[in-house]
């Protein structure tokens, strides 16, 4: 991953177990991340999702080249730390059609808007669903609590 | 007061032929498709809600729900997901990595026998559906000998399997088609002689069936890599690209299989790809069996009761029989898991729709449908 490093001398990286490498690098710099990964040839978004440290979101996108020639490429996972509140951040949808979904999602999830994404509603939980974001730590269903069901009884 | 108009048709969530509950808003120009949009979220469970309330080894039985005609794949990324964040600390015995892939690759065969089925009966052809509901019926009985399961197995355990295969499933290579449903060279033996040419024969090389599925829904290889497209989309559409050869897991690096690969990326192609995909799943099978019948061994590694994996991050992808799943385990160091992200290829899949969709006419849809191979419960979680 040395065209990240030259780019971002600065930003944080780190190797999973499995190979992987994950860069974090500030919100403001993300499009400019995506898109050098995105020129060196790692043009399949597999994923868009975002972890709840609980005072901070995080969000990682990963990303892999596929060319059937290589063998063992390790993903690359870009990862931008944002508020709790009001995150935004550039969306990807427009450079990986793939990832429109998959940021759909994570904004139904996690409350992270993607500004210029194509078709910006929920996807999972119904349009009109005001109970917030569920996969954030300290998500509490509000909803009333349904009436238990009373068994039936038959006429003796 | 006579006028045209363009026509918004459900299709769906109850149509029959969307697999599950699947929406598609449909606009219509008289026959034509003009414009084509997929509405999910009918079968949300919270399964990566869920799964951070529980410990690790309790989620392996949400993974078999989500994409429910191929649990052991579901069950095979999220185990090898937890194995590899605990590092070296649990090394998996090696039969119990030949019992995995060769159970995979027998559900692999499951879930593409269904999928050719019920493509074929969408398209009007019942009798197919029934050949495969006959041949599918013979693996899940040996899935029941094995783990007790025939649909959700729970059957793979951090560190291994549960449990050895029983006595005398194997069988010899002898064995013929009276033993399909006994032994697995019994089946496999009858797999090769009956079910994969019958295929070819009944529906590959049927006239109709041809006629509906050449040149409908075209992907090419550039938009099924932007779209995130894999397995048999992505190989329909003329990319050479297997996670079990390109990026290999488990024990794939010692078996011998070929990744077969489609021009046009049709509908037909990505059937094409999904039947010869069998064929090479029962090679795998083979060198599996061949294997397993001269090494006994244990197949659980020796792991803590309780398990608490240190912390740390990891997207662990395998193929599996829709494309590629991965899962996302992000550790704090406790017992249960942090975060679990489900990536699964039926959902990323459902793009497709909007893109393939246009200018086809409405039965059309069905086949292109049919073709990626959508299960909702994947789709959903």
């Amino acid at each position: 991953m040395d065209f990240l490093k030259e780019r971002f001398p600065e930003a944080q990286f780190e190797t999973h177990v499995n190979g992987d490498t994950e860069v974090l690098v500030p919100a403001e710099r993300y499009e400019e991340a995506v898109r050098a990964c995105y020129d060196a040839g790692f043009t399949y978004c597999s994923c868009v999702t975002a972890i709840d440290w609980q005072d901070r979101l995080t969000l990682v996108t990963s990303l892999a080249r596929i060319n059937p020639e290589e063998v063992g490429v390790p993903n690359l996972h870009i990862k931008v730390d944002l508020p709790r509140q009001g995150a935004r951040i550039w969306s990807i949808a427009n450079l990986y059609p793939g990832a429109n979904w998959h940021e759909r999602e994570t904004y139904d999830m996690y409350g992270i808007r993607f500004d210029g994404h194509p078709n910006h509603r929920r996807i999972l939980l119904p349009d009109n669903w005001q109970g917030g974001h569920p996969l954030l730590k300290d998500f509490t269903d509000r909803r009333p609590k349904r009436p238990r069901l009373v068994r039936h009884r038959f006429a003796e | 007061m006579e006028r045209t108009q363009e026509l918004l048709v459900n299709m769906g969530p109850q149509h029959p032929s969307t697999h599950g509950v699947l929406r598609l808003m449909v606009k219509l120009d008289g026959e034509q498709v003009t414009w084509c949009e997929p509405d999910i979220g009918y079968l949300h469970r919270c399964f990566e809600k869920l799964s951070e309330q529980k410990t690790y080894p309790q989620v392996i039985p949400f993974t078999d729900r989500t994409d429910y005609l191929a649990a052991l794949l579901n069950e095979m990324c999220y185990v090898e997901a937890v194995e590899k964040l605990f590092g070296d600390a649990i090394v998996v015995p090696e039969r119990a990595q030949y019992i995995r892939v060769m159970m995979a690759e027998l559900q692999r065969i499951t879930s593409h026998l269904l999928a050719l089925g019920s493509m074929a009966m969408d398209l009007g052809a019942v009798t197919p559906f029934l050949y495969c509901w006959r041949d599918r019926e013979k693996i899940y009985s040996l899935f029941e000998r094995i783990t007790g399961g025939r649909m959700l197995y729970n059957y793979l355990r951090i560190g291994g399997v549960r449990n050895d295969l029983p006595e005398g499933i194997i069988g010899t290579p002898q064995d013929g088609e009276d033993k399909a449903d006994k032994t697995i060279w019994g089946f496999i033996n009858y797999f090769d002689a009956y079910v994969y040419p019958q295929w070819k024969e009944l529906v590959t090389g049927n006239r109709i069936f041809q006629y509906r599925t050449q040149k409908i829904g075209v992907l090419t290889a550039e938009q099924a890599i932007a779209y995130a497209a894999s397995g048999a989309v992505l190989r329909g559409s003329g990319v050479k690209w297997d996670l079990r050869k390109n990026l290999p897991y488990s024990i794939y690096d010692r078996l011998e299989f070929d990744i077969p690969v489609g021009k046009n990326g049709d509908c037909f192609d990505r059937w094409w790809v999904r039947q010869e995909e069998m064929f090479q799943s029962s090679r795998i099978v083979k060198q599996c069996l061949a294997w397993l019948a001269e090494n006994p061994g244990p197949v659980m590694a020796k792991v803590p009761r309780v398990l608490k994996p240190p912390k740390g991050e990891i997207y662990h992808r395998i193929e599996g029989a829709r494309g590629e799943v991965a899962c996302y385990v992000v550790s704090d160091g406790g017992t249960n898991p942090y975060k679990v992200k489900w990536r699964s290829p039926a959902f990323t899949h459902l793009q497709l729709m909007p893109l393939l969709c246009p200018g086809h006419k409405v039965a059309d849809i069905i086949a292109i449908l049919g073709s990626i191979d959508v299960v909702l419960g994947e789709v959903d979680r």
